[in-house]
């Protein structure tokens, strides 16, 4: 069979006994969320930022099951031999662990997450401010619950803060997906399986700037406007929460 | 003679956070001297640790274990195998210990820390030695499916103790285990039954009664540096790197020796040290038991 003694035999996680194929009733008007949210209701956040004693910043996000933890590091001197740069650089990684989807994963580095990332930061970072170094911001994701990037960015932004990282503004990051003639906002795992496109916006609360707008699927004008003004307004709140969050550090630290 | 005394003059003006960062050996010495550590603990005393059950709900078993700042994640996965022609009705049990690049500065994404390795092999070998799991427990169908245990551990922040953090954390996960239900189908495949059929006696599941797994001896360590004649508890990451001698001593409940680890190092240690260190560890063991079974309780409140 496996053979060799000492590799790893071949195991299947068992799955359940009588597959029920759910199929969502899109067609439904009072059909609910899984987790009986309302369609344009998030999720409740909790965030933390100072997660990792021994990284410059880090912060800690947990939307529903979706569980990340970001550290930055740096302004440091680069490993990767490059030309002189008058600007700081930007290193992103994205990875998962094992254990972080239901079936076991190989919890490998995430290469288009990990692009995604530093594409949405790179707008939003003085980067003149670290000239000839490097500032590394690695993401590890805990628990994947669904719409991980926009939770990973938001927490990204924050570590950053934390770090002490000049920064334009922070940067909040939401998702819709469109289900059928529905949206939903800050879908969960599920909810994603059987989406028909998604919209993901990543803004600049208080200056109103968009870095990363990401369309998939098929969208119609009025519809893509209508979701961007809903992740729009999801994401000032989001930024209004994330703000309190760094806020509360520093009155905590007076008291 | 004379650069000595230049540098303790100096520490007399300098600052003390830059007077620890140029000279951190004479920093720790001076603190030694006088029975503390910087962090306001005496020698011989661990920092504060806390436990927390179920920490990942996509897992069977979790638990999340801080010494200090030091941070563990693990999470067991419950997965079916064959088993192997040699031993037909056990099971077996896969350790894995993971440094993501989060968790000290000195790791960077695409080059594993060497310390990942090595700390990985060394829980592997004390968990299964240890004799804390009987590999028959874990048998489904004589020779025909057998668990496979995943332990993945995360190192979230490295502050020192890793090992002893892990394996606080991996004998947590395995006592938070819960082991799913399942019976066998028709195509011989192992599948999940669900708590209704269960009742309505409509499958017959192959493991009413083994949902939980026996623990016999539950092993628990504690790490000590030796630096001159000073013993020193549970090291930071700092303490770790300028004093390089360390001694890892792994008890079981009954406080039998498990392993003994002293690998290599400038301090040449008598055995009256590694007494020393062995008595430290029984003390340690009995708080870590105390904290383990805390945790197991509030589990159970909630």
């Amino acid at each position: 069979m496996a053979g060799k003694s000492g590799s790893t035999p071949t195991t299947y996680s068992p799955s359940p006994a009588t597959r029920k194929k759910k199929r969502i009733p899109i067609a439904d008007a009072d059909w609910v969320r899984p987790d009986n949210r309302g369609f344009y209701q998030c999720r409740p956040a909790y965030l933390r930022t100072g997660a990792v004693s021994t990284a410059a910043g880090s912060a800690y996000a947990e939307f529903g099951n979706t569980k990340v933890i970001v550290s930055v590091f740096g302004p440091r001197e680069s490993k990767k031999a490059m030309m002189y740069s008058d600007t700081g650089r930007l290193n992103c990684n994205v990875s998962y662990t094992s254990f972080a989807t239901p079936n076991r994963g190989q919890g490998s580095d995430n290469k288009e997450l990990s692009s995604m990332l530093h594409r949405a930061l790179e707008g939003v970072i003085i980067l003149e401010s670290f000239p000839k170094t490097c500032v590394d911001v690695f993401a590890l994701v805990l628990e994947s619950g669904g719409s991980d990037l926009p939770v990973v960015i938001s927490c990204a932004s924050l570590a950053l803060a934390d770090a002490g990282i000049l920064l334009y503004d922070l940067v909040a990051s939401v998702s819709v997906s469109c289900i059928g003639k529905n949206f939903v906002i800050d879908p969960i795992s599920e909810e994603e399986s059987y989406q028909d496109g998604s919209l993901m916006i990543t803004c600049m609360p208080s200056r109103n700037e968009v870095t990363q707008l990401i369309v998939s699927g098929g969208w119609s004008t009025p519809k893509i406007n209508e979701a961007m003004e809903l992740c729009l307004g999801a994401c000032s709140k989001l930024g209004e929460v994330m703000r309190s969050c760094l806020k509360d550090v520093v009155t905590d630290l007076k008291e | 003679m004379a650069a000595a005394n230049g540098s303790s003059d100096l520490s007399s003006e300098m600052e003390v956070d830059a007077f620890r960062r140029l000279f951190p050996l004479r920093y720790h010495e001076h603190h030694l001297l006088k029975s503390v550590r910087p962090d306001a603990r005496k020698l011989g005393s661990a920092r504060d640790t806390t436990l927390a059950l179920g920490a990942v709900a996509s897992a069977d078993g979790s638990a999340l274990a801080k010494i200090g700042s030091t941070t563990m994640l693990a999470a067991i996965k419950m997965e079916v195998m064959t088993p192997t022609v040699e031993c037909p009705d056990e099971g077996s049990i896969a350790i894995e210990f993971h440094m993501p690049p989060i968790c000290s500065p000195l790791v960077r994404p695409g080059r594993p820390a060497e310390a990942a390795f090595v700390i990985s092999k060394q829980l592997s070998d004390t968990i299964l030695s240890s004799g804390m799991i009987d590999l028959k427990e874990l048998c489904l169908v004589g020779g025909k499916a057998a668990w496979m245990a995943y332990l993945d551990i995360y190192c979230l922040d490295a502050d020192g103790a890793l090992f002893d953090t892990a394996l606080l954390s991996a004998v947590a996960a395995f006592s938070h285990l819960n082991i799913p239900v399942v019976s066998l189908n028709d195509d011989g495949r192992i599948v999940l039954v669900s708590e209704d059929t269960v009742r309505l006696k409509l499958e017959k599941p192959v493991n009413t009664e083994k949902r939980k797994l026996k623990l016999n001896a539950l092993p628990f360590s504690l790490t000590c540096i030796l630096h001159k004649n000073y013993i020193l508890a549970d090291p930071t990451a700092e303490e770790e790197s300028i004093m390089e001698t360390i001694v890892t001593v792994v008890l079981d409940s009954s406080y039998q020796l498990v392993s003994l680890n002293k690998p290599g190092g400038p301090v040449l240690s008598h055995t009256s040290v590694i007494q020393d260190c062995i008595a430290l560890a029984r003390r340690r063991a009995k708080e870590l038991q105390g904290v383990l079974n805390e945790a197991i309780s509030d589990m159970e409140v909630d």
